[in-house]
């Protein structure tokens, strides 16, 4: 028996509120969290009568997904799904973000969900969830038909100057895009980022936490075997999908090493092997979503996933091998 | 009185120190990086994606050019998380290596094109920050991760594919012998 729900958003979200109207073909609630089915998706599976599946080790047809279930901090995965118009469900407090952010829209995207925020939906929200989505029919045909006219234009001839003119302003049209979206960039990630990282190197270096890794992990960190060591840490199957998302951890990681180089505690020529030995887990959170934006058969995620996480165990210290090897004459 | 001032002093240290580091990050990476990225951003709008795509896609044949030059360029062009969605281009069986190969490029791309993954900078900023304040230029580290990555990528697609055809075998077989059984 299928009940629609409603899903709102939580009190640090963004977004929403979703209804999500089960039906035959599509009930499935697909949680990408990594570590099995986030308990919001049972609760959501349970409620609406449809079916939780853990997308790391199941791949699920698009058509058959009712929603998502994400965990995403703000950088890539929380555009993807909406990107697909699948609507995407966030436990954590996140709001328009991330290289996606144009694709997230309060219609597919919801954040801070936890299980209170869920509730049955009565007639009427069903009947508007309905209505929304022939509108975003609507919407297609409509920049269709803008298109059509669009192409009739071009079809038309024009002298030269007014071409040239035309040209011109479309290069700069082009530049100027390109400007708002770095700034767009430098303000939603870079310095959001640069700040996370200055307050934790700030308390680190004041409160003498600083001295204790000096003392601690940079003898290990500054060695070939060290580095060997970690990289294979970073890649064991059932660690890399933890380390991986947002590469939050490589980054903070990345700047404590980069400290103790610039403080001499570890060599200056290891910066490259160390680039890749806390760099071993890139993207094993991201397997299946990043399969599916490459449209692979649930079929090819299923065996796709563990052939990546195996084959990081290999490639993981071969690359800091191969990156200490290249490093020779370097500084 | 004393005791609280004191200790009012060494709480606001811990964000002064962090404070400065944030001062220097901003003026020392920010500058370069927005007329970089704009630059790059500029350029592949000019050049237009399509254009891309045409090479691209039949170079996802040869084994050679699939895990490094795909790659390499879908990431330049499209930008992390939609260089991805070039993995459609490539053969079903291929698809997992492919995705091994370009995301493990994600990171070794920013020390000379940082607009392809704004948001994961700090992986080699982090390091490269270290370098710098020794006093060395960053143009040889970020030539070296570039090449060396594309070595590593390259090996990664190789292996992956290797394991990933295993499995898939090793799974046809099992599929294979439930059907016997039934």
């Amino acid at each position: 028996m299928y009940k629609p729900v409603i899903v709102r958003r939580g009190s640090g979200g963004w977004g929403g509120p979703l209804t999500l109207v089960p039906t035959e073909e599509k009930h499935k609630i697909v949680s990408i969290t990594g570590g099995g089915i986030h308990p919001l998706a049972v609760k959501i599976a349970d409620m609406c009568g449809g079916e939780a599946v853990d997308g790391f080790s199941h791949a699920v047809p698009e058509g058959e997904i009712l929603a998502v279930v994400i965990d995403c901090g703000g950088t890539a995965r929380c555009g993807v799904y909406p990107r697909k118009n699948i609507m995407t469900i966030n436990v954590l407090p996140v709001g328009k973000s991330g290289a996606l952010a144009r694709f997230m829209t309060p219609e597919l995207y919801v954040s801070d969900v936890k299980e209170a925020n869920l509730d049955y939906a009565d007639e009427s929200s069903v009947q508007a969830a309905l209505l929304s989505t022939e509108d975003v029919d609507a919407v297609h045909k409509r920049e269709d038909l803008k298109r059509k006219i669009d192409a009739a234009r071009a079809g038309q001839k024009r002298n030269i100057i007014t071409r040239i003119g035309i040209s011109i302003g479309q290069i700069v049209n082009k530049f100027y895009a390109a400007g708002r979206e770095t700034i767009d960039v430098v303000i939603k990630n870079i310095l959001p980022f640069m700040a996370f990282v200055s307050m934790i190197l700030g308390i680190i270096n004041a409160s003498g936490i600083g001295t204790v890794i000096a003392n601690t992990i940079s003898p290990v960190a500054g060695t070939l075997p060290g580095m060997l060591v970690i990289s294979f840490i970073c890649a064991i199957p059932f660690i890399s999908p933890i380390l991986g998302p947002g590469a939050v951890i490589a980054q903070v990681v990345g700047t404590l090493v980069g400290a103790q180089i610039a403080l001499g505690n570890i060599p200056v020529q290891y910066a490259l092997p160390a680039l890749f030995a806390i760099d071993a887990q890139v993207g094993a959170d991201f397997v299946p979503v990043g399969l599916s934006l490459g449209e692979a058969d649930p079929d090819t995620i299923e065996l796709g996933v563990p052939a990546v996480l195996y084959s990081r165990v290999i490639t993981g210290p071969l690359s800091v091998l191969i990156a200490y090897a290249a490093s020779i004459g370097l500084y | 009185m004393e005791t609280i001032a004191a200790v009012a002093n060494g709480f606001m240290a811990l964000f002064k120190a962090g404070g400065e580091t944030f001062t220097a990050f901003v003026t020392g990476i920010i500058p370069l990086i927005i007329v970089l990225m704009t630059a790059v951003n500029s350029l592949i709008k000019i050049i237009g994606e399509e254009r891309f795509y045409h090479v691209a896609k039949k170079a996802t044949k040869y084994t050679l050019t699939r895990y490094t030059v795909v790659p390499v360029l879908a990431i330049i062009f499209m930008g992390s998380p939609m260089c991805f969605t070039f993995g459609q281009f490539v053969e079903e069986k291929y698809k997992p290596a492919f995705y091994d190969a370009a995301v493990s490029f994600v990171h070794p791309v920013t020390g000379l094109f940082p607009h392809a993954n704004g948001s994961e900078l700090f992986v080699y900023m982090g390091i490269a920050a270290g370098v710098q304040a020794l006093g060395y230029e960053l143009g040889e580290l970020a030539v070296r991760y570039f090449l060396v990555g594309i070595v590593i990528i390259f090996l990664r697609g190789l292996i992956t594919e290797k394991i990933y055809l295993y499995l898939k075998s090793r799974d046809g077989r099992r599929k294979t012998q439930e059907a016997e059984h039934v």
